[in-house]
């Protein structure tokens, strides 16, 4: 027993030991470019593989030359794409794609990174990107324009961000809670849809939508029966809630994954659309309708919030629950209402996102970062906080992928947040209130 | 005085954390038209039994009547329905609403009757009615008690419940806020009055009760209090004697 033990022991470490030569070797059995298994000077080299749009693109010359311009081999792309340049001293290399060997039709997404100066390590190949696609860098938009666009999208995205924030916001100024699970409202309405859309009764988006946002408004109002005020009422503390919300979006998020699969779909309707070019900018018509309707919501729920009785008394309850108990309002019953609107107006943000985009299920909880910000920056705790926080968090994200890359999108989103928090620590719209 | 008391609570025991009561059966009777004083020193449970009348908290053991029944776990929204009104001590307006909001809250239950109450409570706070678009987040101290009592008598109520209404106010303010105290309790409506300043609550206060440790220690005529030895000794200080 104790000897097979420290034989396999042995053995692990063995092969341990040997990885790199066994790597080396399975690597050469691959089916590369003939002139690669140059073997005896070692493996080193450049290659790569060129592809576009998941297609290889094959009979390209890549050159790769010496700093001084002294060319150390050429080839060309094989039927998969593949291309190899083997290097027989490890150093730093120039290596060139010629475009003019490129199929008609194909063309470098930036026309200018024709050319990588890198290194090649003893030993192992290094991989050079030659991004294939349509061309983004000449003809393409100006500045200017690029701008205008990115400020559309920015608003598009914004506007969605601040409807499913509103009910983020709103449930924490009446009851304390941080909701975790929040942006699985935003999911849950979005596969919703999907489902009676695209799966099961294939009725139109526009019914099936607005019968998910009843359902999710519903679920908002069993969730804070049937959990949150029997918590409450048992006074269990706020950070336990909160770890809580995170076991629900678990909960949720796994069940969708079980049921909805975790694949990218959309929507029946609305899927192709021709883009209206409406001056610099260019949109289609089912964003554009969506950006209308988004602003009548926002308009909406703040006309409520700022003329209805029950909009008032939401104010009250966020602003003080003891003395809104006192004034005469059922702050349980606000509490209720507050839950099935910011449940039902996340489902909306998640269907609209849905349409734009596509529905999976995880894209509440991308959004949930960004929600967490619009609602700090724009001012814990107000529902106009979450609104025009929201805004600029979706404007900050989009105008930042014109000069930086998009994945550092949330790093601006969050910057964005921190910046105005270091000028109004109380958030865009929050109130500092006069003490004394 | 009448029969049965307008509000009494009998042997109350409550508190915040489990296993610790700050009330310790305490007792209280209101009747029509009084003002009635709650003193005591700091820790004895005066705002204690104010929240716990007033279904702010929950109640261990005892129990709270308004005119005969039993409202011991009633929620304070339906004791508001029901007449009874309450001025928190502190974080008593709504900040981020207007003060003309925080009076439409005053009538959340009735808001027809917004209109008719507005006038009525402007007379009593000029200085509130000139004010009524302002964020009642603004206000100073004594303004927002203005406030906070113009909000608690939007609904008219039979009962109203002060929380240490002088605390933290300038002179001024105090004498004008007892001087309204008076006023509403003029117009019919009944008065408990928690108070810090134990001298000048129990010139005003018909009857006053004196809390010490949870429990009732003392109880009599606001006036009789005010000149007993024991209770200047004990609650009043030294001052009172040369007064």
């Amino acid at each position: 027993m104790q000897q097979s033990r420290l034989g396999s022991v042995l053995i692990l470490l063995a092969v341990a030991l040997l990885w790199p030569t066994v790597g080396s070797a399975v690597g050469g059995d691959e089916p590369e470019t003939p002139t690669t298994t140059t073997g005896a000077a070692g493996v080193q080299a450049y290659e790569g593989t060129l592809t576009e749009a998941g297609e290889p693109v094959e009979g390209v010359t890549i050159r790769v030359e010496t700093l001084e311009g002294e060319e150390v081999g050429a080839v060309e792309s094989g039927a998969d794409g593949r291309w190899n340049v083997p290097i027989t001293v490890p150093g730093r290399y120039r290596v060139t794609i010629d475009t003019d060997t490129l199929p008609d039709g194909v063309d470098l997404t930036d026309a200018d990174a024709t050319t990588f100066e890198t290194d090649v390590f003893p030993g192992r190949p290094t991989v050079v990107l030659f991004a294939l696609g349509e061309a983004v860098g000449t003809g393409g938009p100006n500045d200017l324009e690029r701008l205008a666009q990115s400020t559309t999208n920015g608003l598009k995205f914004g506007l969605i961000i601040a409807m499913a924030a509103i009910g983020l916001s709103l449930i924490f100024a009446t009851t304390g809670l941080i909701n975790f699970a929040h942006g699985e409202l935003v999911t849950l309405g979005a596969v919703i849809a999907w489902f009676l859309n695209a799966r099961g009764p294939r009725w139109p988006l526009v019914i099936a939508g607005l019968l998910s946002v009843a359902i999710c408004g519903l679920f908002g109002g069993v969730l804070e029966r049937t959990v949150w005020r029997p918590l409450r009422a048992r006074q269990v503390g706020l950070f336990q809630l909160f770890v809580i919300t995170i076991g629900l979006s678990l909960i949720i998020r796994h069940v969708l994954l079980i049921w909805f699969g975790g694949q990218r779909r959309g929507y029946l309707d609305y899927r192709i659309q021709t883009q209206w070019e409406l001056g610099p900018v260019s949109i289609t018509p089912r964003d554009l309708a969506i950006m209308a309707l988004s602003a009548l919501i926002l308009v909406g729920v703040a006309t409520i919030l700022q003329r209805t009785r029950m909009g008032k008394a939401t104010r009250a309850v966020a602003d003080n629950v003891d003395l809104s108990e006192a004034s005469g309002i059922d702050v349980q019953r606000v509490i209720l209402v507050v839950w099935i609107a910011g449940a039902a107006l996340a489902a909306i943000g998640g269907i609209f996102l849905g349409a734009i985009e596509s529905v999976d299920w995880q894209m509440g909880t991308r959004l949930l970062l960004l929600m967490f910000a619009a609602v700090i920056l724009g001012g814990l705790g107000t529902a106009y906080g979450a609104m025009v926080g929201g805004i600029i968090v979706g404007l900050v994200t989009e105008i930042s992928t014109i000069w930086a890359p998009s994945a550092l999108k949330l790093v601006f989103a969050l910057g964005a947040m921190v910046l105005a928090l270091l000028v109004r620590p109380q958030g865009i719209l929050g109130r500092a209130e006069r003490i004394g | 005085m009448t029969a049965t008391p307008l509000v009494e609570a009998r042997d109350l025991v409550a508190g915040y954390v489990p296993g610790v009561d700050i009330l310790r059966g305490c007792t209280l009777e209101l009747h029509d038209g009084e003002i009635v004083g709650v003193i005591g020193p700091n820790g004895a449970g005066k705002s204690t039994l104010i929240k716990a009348m007033f279904g702010l908290l929950a109640a261990r053991s005892g129990t709270v009547h308004f005119r005969g029944e039993d409202i011991t776990f009633s929620t304070p929204h339906r004791l508001v329905a029901k007449g009874i009104g309450y001025v928190p001590q502190v974080a008593n307006v709504f900040p981020t609403l207007t003060v003309n909001e925080n009076l439409e809250m005053g009538t959340y239950l009735r808001p027809r009757e917004f209109r008719k109450r507005v006038e009525a409570v402007d007379a009593l706070f000029p200085r509130i009615g000139e004010r009524r678009k302002q964020r009642a987040g603004s206000l100073s101290g004594g303004e927002r008690q203005m406030l906070a009592m113009a909000r608690a008598l939007m609904m008219d109520p039979q009962v109203l419940f002060l929380d240490e209404p002088s605390a933290g106010l300038s002179p001024v303010f105090q004498d004008q806020v007892f001087d309204r105290v008076r006023e509403i309790n003029a117009g019919g409506v009944a008065i408990v009055m928690v108070e810090q300043n134990a001298r000048r609550c129990l010139e005003i206060a018909d009857r006053g009760y004196v809390l010490d440790q949870g429990r009732n220690a003392h109880t009599g005529g606001g006036r009789d209090l005010l000149h007993d030895p024991k209770v200047i000794e004990l609650y009043l200080g030294t001052l009172a004697q040369a007064d």
